[in-house]
């Protein structure tokens, strides 16, 4: 035929393909799966889009303010440094005796000029000599409570020293009131045991510290873990949808691996990105909120911030950290796992996006019906595991096999056998397709 | 190096895409032609494990191919008709990919794919992004991604489809030195696209495979003749509502008509030779390359 533009000839030896097959390429496999996803403007627009959130909300995040001497809100490191001096003045065991001189240092400001004031000035700078006390004066307002579920700010400046003895005790009467009344039905006479016996066993006095860190730490880490959800969900969703989407299955599936190794791949790609986009947003994040307001107050209790006083779990601050970190990654990973099924099964990756939403704002839409089974089957869904830090301070039990058990540890087991098992699934749904 | 096909049968609902196949495939180049919605991508896709067959087997050497499976598409290039690809990719990177899962060691999928692109004269396109290529070139990848493994059986499904007719003689040359030595299966419904490297012409026809044979044996085997006709330009409609015309070309008032017929058509009428177009015609009742319109 045409002889003009002849294609060049293959040279004389011949590569047979038992010589240049082999069975270890798995990493290769992995790496351009990864490639795929991360590959095109729109992930790199979504990874803008990821920093940006992460940027707001470390900005809130960081924000914590300092009244100064003459009654003004600063912000920054300065700030930071004086709150943590303030504060630390008073770190050590939350004694009786330590009640007492907070109890009558309140009083002692309350009684000042500046703290008498009408004037917002003079009571801001009243608040600002409050700082170092701050945290304890919530501790008192929600120890010396008229009743469980109520807080009063003003509670602590009504107080005196002679109550000071009553700290802890305060804490577990107010449980038992409230079981025995409001709460009566809702418990098992079982569950009610434990959760007194977990009151009382509570080892006290409580060492506070300096521990905005944490606290701020905490307050935002259910924003960060579910952005970063959203964001893993729209990354991983095309992974075996955009084999269909962009026409390559045939050759796909066509290939010596496309129904085994190459799959396998897929998932472990899917794994990888989870893996690694998880733990580096959240590196970023804690290394950022501690490296700037400091790790202080590491070994505290829980207890010893207003929000997690009622908390029922005994745990320090670091571990709560350790379980809202592992939680989130269990539950990105299982939330992932599902989003990969969909776009596996139906084969296009806008449903597959929409998992991670719809598991993550269905369940606070039916938290409004305030129905107890309701509730109870809440507290052990997937999202739960994006907010551990909350999860830790909800009064969710469940009685198994006569033994009766919080949600969080039953979330970690359930979810990671979860997102354990959906993975074969995954491999399995999309190996017959 | 056999390729056997038994009674295949693929049936979408009650449709029998593909009906009671059945023929044995060896070395050399076979070409699949038949009109739009002959069944040929069916069956190649089951040939390439894709869709399971409603009923029927295939073999390789005498083992069914979806047992064989990996080991099966282990030797398998497999090039479809509605090709798609990694748009954010380069042609390395898409070759090189292509190579990890068809367990290419790396060092060899880096040889074989620069032999590849070499071959089909791509060298220079090698960082292009896929989203950036031509028809032309995105084509000439797909061959290339089917020979990575040096294939022992080569699957293409209209492999000229979109190509201008410089390209489809490349591609012809391309394809024919490829096929030294391996079993390749070429589908189209352009006729010219096989008449002369194919060895074996399959024509498809609702399923079926109709006849089969070299090209030399489908114009000798074919019941009419070609004839050669010149009529005033006004009586052409007359002869091409009673006879099949494969060809007519006016010229100075005057029709020269390619006429399929037992009988001579007119007096003047001129015996040819048959090509692998009239067999078509013969067996399809319309012309080649036209579709169905
Ligand atoms: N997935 C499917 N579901 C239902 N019917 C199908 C499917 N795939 C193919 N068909 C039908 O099977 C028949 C054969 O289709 P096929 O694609 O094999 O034809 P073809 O010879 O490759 O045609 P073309 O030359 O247009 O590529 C057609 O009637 C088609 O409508
Ligand atoms: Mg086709």
């Amino acid at each position: 035929m045409n002889q003009k533009i002849p294609y060049k000839s293959m040279p004389p030896k011949r590569v047979r393909h038992k010589k240049i097959t082999d069975r270890h390429n798995g990493k290769e496999q992995i790496y351009y799966e990864i490639r795929k996803v991360l590959s095109g403007t729109r992930s790199r627009m979504a990874f803008l889009l990821l920093a940006l959130v992460l940027g707001i909300t470390l900005y809130f995040a960081l924000g914590v303010e300092y009244v100064n001497e003459a009654g003004e809100s600063e912000r920054g490191p300065a700030a930071v440094a004086s709150l943590r001096a303030a504060q630390k003045a008073w770190s050590g065991y939350l004694e009786e005796e330590t009640i007492r001189q907070v109890i009558a240092e309140n009083r002692r400001i309350n009684e000042t000029p500046e703290g008498r004031s009408e004037q917002i000035k003079e009571s801001n700078i009243a608040y600002g000599w409050k700082q170092g006390i701050a945290e304890i004066r919530s501790l008192l307002n929600c120890s010396y409570a008229e009743a469980f579920r109520t807080y009063d700010y003003y509670r602590a400046d009504s107080l005196t020293e002679e109550a000071a003895g009553a700290f802890y005790e305060n804490r577990t009467r107010l449980l038992q009131e409230w079981l025995a009344d409001e709460a009566g039905d809702q418990y098992l006479e079982a569950e009610k045991v434990y959760l007194i016996g977990k009151y009382e066993s509570l080892e006290t006095p409580f060492y506070y510290d300096y521990r905005k860190g944490w606290t701020q730490l905490f307050t935002f880490a259910p924003t960060v873990v579910m952005i970063t959800m959203l964001f893993l969900g729209y990354l991983v969703a095309g992974i075996f949808s955009n084999e269909f989407v962009w026409r390559a299955d045939a050759v796909f599936f066509a290939s010596c691996h496309g129904r085994d190794r190459a799959v396998a791949a897929k998932v472990w790609a899917g794994v990888g990105i989870v893996t690694a986009v998880y733990w580096m947003v959240m590196l970023i994040y804690s290394a950022a909120v501690l490296g700037y307001l400091g790790a202080d107050g590491w070994n505290c209790p829980v207890q010893t911030e207003q929000g997690d006083w009622k908390c029922f779990y005994h745990l320090t601050v670091w571990q709560k950290y350790v379980l809202i970190a592992a939680g989130g990654y269990v539950g990105c990973l299982f939330m992932a796992g599902l989003c990969m099924l969909v776009s596996a099964r139906v084969r296009s990756a806008v449903p597959a996006v929409m998992v991670p939403f719809v598991l993550i704002f269905l369940p606070s839409f039916l938290g409004n019906l305030e129905s107890a089974a309701v509730n109870k089957i809440l507290g052990l869904l997937p999202d739960r595991l994006l907010q551990v830090g909350t999860a830790l301070g909800y009064f969710d039990l469940y009685t198994l096999g006569g033994r009766v058990m919080g949600a969080v540890p039953i979330l970690l087991v359930l979810y990671g056998i979860g997102a354990a098992a959906v993975l074969p699934v995954v491999y399995w749904c999309f190996v017959r397709s | 190096m056999k390729l056997e096909i038994e009674n295949l049968t693929k049936k979408f609902q009650d449709v029998a895409a593909v009906d009671g196949v059945s023929c044995t495939l060896t070395t050399g180049v076979y070409g699949l032609l038949g009109v739009n919605g002959a069944g040929k991508t069916t069956l190649m896709r089951m040939l390439c494990t894709l869709l399971k067959p409603t009923e029927g087997r295939i073999l390789w050497d005498g083992k069914d191919i979806f047992e064989l499976d990996g080991a099966y598409r282990r030797v398998l290039g497999y090039l479809p008709q509605d090709f798609g690809f990694y748009p954010d990719f380069t042609v390395r990177d898409y070759l090189r990919y292509i190579s990890s899962i068809k367990g290419l060691r790396p060092v060899a999928a880096r040889q074989r794919t620069a032999l590849l692109l070499q071959q089909v004269g791509l060298e220079k396109a090698e960082n292009k992004k896929m989203k950036k290529l031509s028809g032309g070139m995105k084509r000439r990848v797909g061959i290339a991604q089917a020979m990575l493994n040096d294939p022992r059986i080569l699957i293409l499904d209209e492999p000229t489809a979109g190509l201008d007719p410089n390209e489809r003689i490349r591609f012809r040359n391309l394809i024919s030195e490829l096929a030294q030595d391996r079993l390749v299966l070429l589908s189209t419904h352009i006729v010219s696209d096989i008449e002369y490297i194919a060895n074996e012409i399959l024509l498809m026809k609702d399923g079926k495979i109709c006849i089969a044979g070299t090209t030399e044996e489908l114009t000798a085997g074919m019941p009419e003749q070609v004839w050669r006709v010149s009529v005033p330009r006004n009586e052409a409609a007359s002869y091409t509502k009673r006879y099949k015309v494969s060809n007519i070309k006016t010229l100075h008032g005057e029709a020269q008509l390619r006429i399929l017929s037992v009988e001579r058509p007119a007096d003047n009428a001129v015996l040819e030779e048959a090509v692998l177009e009239d067999v078509f015609l013969h067996y399809f009742g319309e012309r080649a390359g036209g579709g169905e319109e």
